[in-house]
């Protein structure tokens, strides 16, 4: 039974998201001890000397823009037919794997699990994420882990369904904001795969943890592997802002803002 | 500039309920075991119940609602051993995080 780990990585005009993976890949090498794959294209893909368990090139769907820019997110549903492995986790790039964690999933699901529920570092009373006001809460496809299984090629099939159909499911479940959104993908593919329902085991038992908006992640030393951070925040109290900080180590997290997270791997380098 | 300056230039303040969010969300997942055919929550509960019958053979429901007839002994070391081992790091965590200001 092999194992390993996928990474979508396509380079924006304001992002290098290769560099982002390869610094993701280096820690999952480390902390989990698993192969990486990447998936990538050739424009993205530069000289390296890191050596990728397999780099997979296609040709990404470029069609999707946010606030900031293009953002290539698109075709993750792919991560079913181009993985090598006999279970998989698929992973953001932007996911700080800062511990073994996520190996203790092969041992606790059926074939396939992803985080239903987030919370914010530094703002733990955020609410979970819906699709919109009177739809599904959202689940996160930041993290999902699968074997190849009937009913896992048809989530699969089902989120590429949602993709390819993006603005019929758009204006069903009237989303919050128009961009194409994986995490929304999933919710859909899961939800109609498990026949409308939502089935427990396909979750895995604790929450993703993100880092949001106005919170800064500092490495606590610039060791390559290091597993300490300082996370700062600005409060809002008496009409002022005030820092706040927590310090964290041995825990995964997600980084949303991705301009943090190359400052926070550009201060570890 | 280490984090330490950083913290005394940006005079922050120690947040202790983000502290203790964080350390909750860490901790708790660690006290998840499977075993036996489930997934079990190695808490002050599913021990006391393990521990109040006698029987050798015991059907319990798991965290996923699901009824597991398991070895009640067996499992309920193991339950002791991973919540023995996980809050006596967390109490370590709490206290060094509970210092700071």
């Amino acid at each position: 039974m092999t194992r390993g780990v996928i990474l979508f990585a396509f380079n924006s005009e304001k992002f290098n998201y290769y560099d982002i993976a390869e610094f993701t890949a280096k820690r999952i090498n480390h902390f989990l001890n698993l192969p990486v794959t990447l998936v990538t294209d050739e424009e993205s893909f530069p000289d390296t000397d890191y050596d990728w368990d397999n780099v997979i090139k296609v040709i990404p769907d470029k069609n999707n823009f946010r606030e900031w820019g293009q953002w290539i997110n698109k075709g993750r549903f792919m991560a079913y037919d181009l993985t090598p492995y006999d279970e998989t986790i698929v992973l953001d790039v932007d996911y700080v794997v800062n511990s073994d964690n996520l190996l203790r999933v092969f041992d606790l699901y059926d074939d396939f699990c992803c985080h239903n529920r987030a919370d914010f570092l530094m703002a733990p009373d955020t609410p979970q994420e819906t699709l919109s006001t009177y739809s599904y809460n959202s689940v996160w496809a930041t993290v999902m882990v699968f074997k190849k299984t009937k009913r896992t090629e048809q989530i699969f099939r089902c989120m590429e369904m949602v993709q390819k159909n993006y603005k019929h499911y758009e204006n069903i479940h009237n989303f919050i904001g128009s961009i194409y959104r994986n995490d929304y993908a999933l919710t859909l593919a899961l939800r109609i795969v498990n026949g409308h329902c939502e089935r427990k085991e396909d979750y895995i038992p604790w929450n993703l943890v993100h880092v949001g908006k106005k919170t800064f992640v500092y490495a606590d030393n610039t060791d390559e592997f290091n597993t300490n951070y300082t996370i700062m925040f600005d409060a809002w109290a008496r009409n002022k802002t005030k820092k706040e900080y927590i310090t964290i180590k041995d825990m995964d997290f997600h980084v949303l803002d991705k301009e943090l997270f190359v400052e926070m791997i550009n201060g570890i380098r | 500039m280490d984090t330490k300056t950083l913290i005394a230039d940006a005079k922050a303040r120690f947040n202790h309920n983000s502290a203790k969010a964080y350390l909750t969300e860490k901790y708790s997942n660690k006290l998840l075991v499977a075993d036996q055919g489930g997934l079990w929550k190695a808490d002050a509960q599913t021990i006391g119940f393990l521990n109040s019958f006698t029987s050798d053979d015991l059907v319990a429901i798991d965290t996923f609602n699901n009824p597991v007839k398991v070895v009640r002994a067996s499992l309920l070391q193991i339950l002791q051993n991973t919540y023995t081992e996980v809050m006596n790091h967390w109490h370590e965590e709490w206290k060094e995080l509970e210092s700071k200001r």
